[in-house]
């Protein structure tokens, strides 16, 4: 290209190479950034993968007890959401409700009701004071927690006996019911809760359906299983019936009601698709706008200030103190500067009233009197009568000048 | 790098299809993949920024109120055609007011290893030196999809000269100046000190003007003509101090002070004068010095292009001072600044002396129309009160004025429109009396 050859290049924006340069101090540090961050995350998380779950080997998770649970016949199955819950729940079924704070208040409730005349074991795992009202009524939660974890079972109930200490430190609770069992007590408050079914639901049947509260899930993690009478407390508690529902509630739960469709609900869905298109082409339209067609031009500005701000300036405060006596003896001494040379009087004398009045009231062959008070009286006592006194001293002067 | 508004309006339409087809995150992509694609492509095909080879040529200075043409050359040196639209950005008091985005935007289509060129027109508000900023080239491919973008710096200044309205009186005061030299048949006998010729007596001259020994000579009556005083000094002193900066009308005194000054300048170097230009704040400004009768007005307006008002106190005693300096020999020196009392009383009367005691000083005041309007104001109170504040600072004016004429400086005080012709005359008024 021989044009290329003899014009000198005139492009100012950066080369590849430039924008390499001036941009790969930054991309290292946030790399180096991102690396260091994602490597904290890595050393020093402590998040408790699959806490609970019975499918999970974490040292926090519980397929220990699931195992041992098959060993001995049990089955166990994992249910997410409520409506699986429900339907599992039944006379030989014991359903476990990992953490029960995570259900909403409409689930609790739900899941009460779904429970309550079933006649199979609920086992809940450390309920919350709010959430053990509504799954367990007459059963509430002390707020403060027990300050051992260890504790020893005292109490009657069979399975805790024969296990001896457990892992169960942690909520404590009380109940007002009659015949529930309170075990692993702390400062005299249950910390393991037994509750049997309300008497008429179980008239019919030789098993009653029961409740169970504990205040810590110690026992079923893989790690502690095998400390005091963990194991023991956990398999009795859980292999009571024949089939274990283990359910994990999770957040992405949406058991609506049908009932309570939103208004996204009504819309066909393609609309929504179209939206987020919509969205999309938004998006382009910004970028299109945003992208200038340069910068702007900087420039310094000249200072634009009127010559005649000083006098209007002293206008304004003339005006504002009052200051008619000023105003007036500018006035009339301009007057007197104008008409002195007119009626020939020098203008270093136009301001004596022995000089400029005759030789004023000759010219005009009028009287004396109200001239005198005109050009040289007191000041005006109002404004009505410095804009009277102006337009005299206008008319004086046209009369003066009239030929 | 840059998308159209054609892109988005596509990926707008885009939505319809996506959403009557319903096929969720499948319908998107169906829409959006031909859509890169297709940016990507004309991309690509766009011809690119960089390589183009820029240059400027066209004016290089243009009288305020005038316009000037700048021309950018653009070369395609590569194979694919440039569409482009062109930005060719100047200061914003390049052009009249909102006329700026309609002025300096260009299109333009240059096919392959070929030039194009684009005139870009100023029209400048002010005085000074307008200085190219870059040019922003944005070049889209055949679909008009997706733009490439970059910047080129092209240098070019135009000097924006001041408009020299007043160069309109220059024809009468020439005249005026031709009666004084003795040129036309109008014959009025300059008082002129220098010596011209003899010649034979006409009847009408002044018979104070026969030369008897000449007559005595010859057989006719002879009369002595004298001309005007030619190669005298004049320095035009111009105050660039704050009270240059206020605005008479839309036009800082600065400016109507340099109207006068160039009329007076064009005037004196066809009187045969020579000119020097100083223009003093606290610093020096700008000198022009030395210049011969032809080319004195082009240095003048050159000069005073440039000259901005500083916010800044006048050192009179350094004005004086340099003023001296500047003129060794007897000169006329005219000082073109404001008629404020304060100004005036601490600053310059008491150096005046040392610029009378050698020179004759001509004082040229910008008045505000303005305020004479003001002082005629009648009818309500703040109409009164305006007029006896004007009244106020006429008197001032008046009476530091007449301090000044004591000290033996002609004044000339008038509206920027009356200035110059008013100063031109004071000048020729100096010249008939021989007080150069």
């Amino acid at each position: 290209m021989t044009t290329e050859a003899t014009l000198p290049t005139t492009s100012a924006s950066p080369t590849g190479r430039q924008l390499w340069t001036r941009a790969r101090g930054i991309t290292l540090a946030l790399v180096l950034l991102l690396a260091g961050a994602v490597a904290i995350a890595v050393v020093r998380s402590d998040a408790r993968h699959g806490e609970l779950d019975p499918r999970s080997a974490d040292p926090y998770g519980s397929r220990a007890v699931a195992e041992l649970l098959a060993d001995r016949g049990v089955s166990t199955r994992v249910v997410t959401t409520l409506a699986d819950a429900r339907a599992a729940t039944g006379r030989d079924t014991t359903l476990l409700v990992a953490v029960p704070d995570r259900l909403t208040e409409r689930q609790q409730t739900e899941l009460h009701s779904a429970t309550a005349g079933s006649g199979g074991r609920t086992v809940l795992v450390a309920p919350g004071s709010a959430s053990v009202e509504r799954l367990v009524p007459g059963v509430t939660a002390d707020p403060a927690l027990s300050i051992d974890s260890t504790l020893s079972p005292d109490c009657d109930l069979p399975a805790a006996r024969r296990a001896g200490t457990a892992d169960t430190g942690g909520i404590r609770y009380t109940s007002t019911g009659l015949g529930a069992d309170a075990c692993y007590p702390s400062r005299r408050l249950a910390t393991l809760l037994r509750v049997p079914e309300t008497p008429q639901a179980t008239t019919r049947e030789a098993t009653a359906g029961d409740t169970v509260v504990l205040g810590a899930p110690d026992i079923f993690y893989n790690n502690h299983l095998d400390e005091h009478g963990n194991a023991s407390l956990a398999l009795q508690l859980l292999g009571s019936r024949p089939h274990l529902v283990w359910y994990l509630p999770s957040l992405s739960d949406a058991t609506a009601p049908e009932d309570e469709r939103g208004f996204f609900d009504l819309l066909p869905s393609g609309w929504l698709w179209g939206t987020l298109q919509l969205f999309i082409a938004a998006a382009l339209a910004a970028l299109w706008r945003a992208r200038r067609m340069g910068p702007l031009v900087p420039e310094k500005l000249p200072v634009a200030v009127r010559a005649s701000e000083t006098v209007e300036g002293r206008a304004r405060l003339y005006r504002k103190a009052g200051a008619r006596d000023r105003a007036a003896a500018a006035l009339r001494s301009t007057t007197r500067t104008r008409l002195a040379p007119l009626v020939g009087v020098p203008v270093a004398q136009a301001h004596a009233p022995e000089v400029l009045l005759p030789a004023l009231s000759a010219h005009l062959h009028g009287d004396r009197q109200p001239l005198h008070t005109l050009l040289f009286g007191p000041p005006p006592s109002d404004d009505a009568a410095l804009i009277a006194l102006a337009d005299q001293l206008d008319a004086l002067e046209r009369e003066v000048r009239r030929p | 790098m840059a998308l159209t508004g054609r892109a988005a309006l596509l990926a707008a339409l885009g939505s319809l299809p996506v959403g009557i087809w319903d096929a969720g995150w499948t319908g998107i992509l169906a829409v959006n993949g031909p859509l890169a694609v297709a940016c990507a492509c004309d991309f690509a095909l766009a011809a690119p920024v960089r390589r183009l080879r820029l240059t400027r040529s066209g004016d290089t200075s243009a009288r305020l109120g005038d316009s000037a043409d700048v021309t950018l050359t653009v070369t395609n040196p590569s194979g694919r055609p440039l569409r482009a639209q062109l930005r060719d950005a100047w200061p914003p008091s390049s052009w009249q007011p909102g006329t700026e985005v309609a002025a300096s935007r260009h299109r333009l289509t240059v096919p392959p290893g070929e030039r194009r060129r684009v005139t870009t027109r100023l029209r400048p508000t002010r005085r000074g030196d307008r200085q190219a900023d870059r040019v922003t080239i944005r070049s889209s491919g055949p679909l008009g999809l997706f733009t490439r973008q970059g910047t080129h710096r092209v240098p070019w200044t135009v000097r924006v000269l001041p408009p020299f309205t007043s160069r309109k009186h220059l024809p009468s005061k020439l005249a005026r100046l031709r009666e004084l030299d003795g040129r036309t048949s109008v014959l009025t006998r300059g008082e002129g000190t220098e010596f011209d010729s003899l010649r034979e007596y006409v009847p009408g001259d002044d018979t104070r003007s026969i030369d008897w020994r000449a007559t005595a000579r010859q057989s006719a009556v002879a009369v002595r003509t004298w001309r005007p005083e030619r190669d005298r000094h004049i320095l035009l002193v111009l105050d660039t101090g704050r009270t240059s900066a206020g605005r008479v009308g839309d036009v800082p005194r600065l400016d109507a002070s340099m109207d006068a000054a160039l009329l007076l300048a064009a005037l004196a170097s066809r009187a045969g004068d020579r000119v020097d230009l100083l223009a003093y704040d606290r610093r020096v400004r700008a000198l022009a010095q030395g210049r011969t009768a032809g080319d004195v007005l082009p240095a003048l307006v050159g000069t005073m292009a440039t000259l901005e008002p500083e916010l800044v106190e006048t050192d009179a005693r350094g004005l004086a001072a340099t003023a001296l300096r500047t003129t060794p020999r007897r000169s006329l020196i005219v000082l073109f600044t404001a008629l404020d009392a304060a100004p005036i009383e601490e600053g310059l009367l008491p150096v005046l002396p040392q610029l009378t005691q050698r020179h004759t000083v001509l004082l040229a005041a910008v008045a505000d129309p303005h305020v004479s309007r003001m002082a005629e104001a009648r009818g309500n109170t703040e109409a009164v009160y305006e007029a006896a504040a004007a009244a106020q600072a006429q008197a001032e004016r008046h009476r530091t004025a007449a301090q000044l004429r004591r000290h033996g400086v002609t004044v000339v005080d008038a509206t920027p429109d009356e200035l110059a012709p008013a100063l031109s005359d004071a000048y020729l008024e100096l010249k008939a009396a021989g007080r150069l």
